[in-house]
């Protein structure tokens, strides 16, 4: 079987991009928790976590 | 987000998760036992809403002598079991005393658990000395300080770490203590993580 490519200096971009990405995330979610009762945000998570 | 915050607690309220419970079912037989003990790292990001779970949390226990060690033993096996040994004394000298720590699991089960340690370093001493008093719905239990866990998830630095300290930063950046997370970037060299990922 022939595989692709695998260009390890790009796959290291995309890395650091989705982790740049989920920074951005927290910041967002962090916003939207502390203008959101603690009823809801803690919902949300309990419905995650369990 | 409600949350009252004073020098040494932290009280709100929310609805409480499998982790949350598991956490106050253990601590409340350590605070029955007037243990002083402080839970750090991953839970304190997801007690405030970090949205992640975890399989452990980790807490430091003041070192215990045996006897008392057997008592909190005796106590903990009401409604969890070791998962490393069976036997009180193994568990006291092949592992606590020898710097390893102890797993506690609800009986039957192996996730979520307790990593359970003596401190072994000035850090860890220091972290018991300071703890913060958390109330969770009318329940406490002890963290803590937000600023040395925020430091020192950047010093262990995987992206869920610089991600849990991001998470507590942004979330407590109002009423943090700059001067000691200064102090603890310094010590624990993370200043350069600290611009990078938090500012």
């Amino acid at each position: 079987m022939r595989t692709p490519r695998i260009n390890l200096k790009e796959l290291e971009k995309i890395k650091e991009e989705n982790f740049r990405e989920r920074l951005e995330f927290i910041d967002r979610y962090v916003e939207w928790m502390k203008k959101t009762s603690n009823k809801t945000w803690s919902s949300q998570q309990k419905d995650l976590i369990d | 987000m409600k949350i009252n915050i004073t020098g040494t607690k932290i009280e709100f309220k929310k609805e409480q998760n499998r982790l949350d419970m598991f956490v106050i079912d253990f601590t409340s037989l350590l605070n029955k036992l007037q243990i002083k003990y402080v839970i750090v790292s991953g839970y304190i990001a997801i007690l405030f809403g970090r949205s992640r779970t975890s399989e452990d949390v980790d807490i430091i226990v003041e070192k215990l002598d045996f006897k008392t060690f057997t008592t909190v033993w005796n106590t903990i096996s009401d409604g969890f079991h070791c998962i490393n040994t069976n036997d009180v004394k193994e568990a006291y000298e092949d592992y606590l005393s020898s710097g390893i720590s102890l797993r506690f699991a609800k009986k039957n089960t192996f996730i979520p658990n307790i990593e359970f340690k003596f401190p072994k370093t000035d850090l860890d001493n220091w972290t018991v000395k300071e703890r913060k008093k958390v109330v969770v719905n009318g329940h406490h239990f002890y963290i803590s300080p937000l600023e040395l866990q925020i430091s020192f998830k950047l010093r262990l630095g995987s992206e869920k770490d610089i991600e849990d300290a991001r998470h507590l930063y942004k979330l407590f950046e109002e009423t943090l203590d700059m001067t000691l997370i200064q102090e603890f970037n310094r010590k624990l060299k993370t200043q350069t993580l600290f611009q990078r990922y938090l500012r």
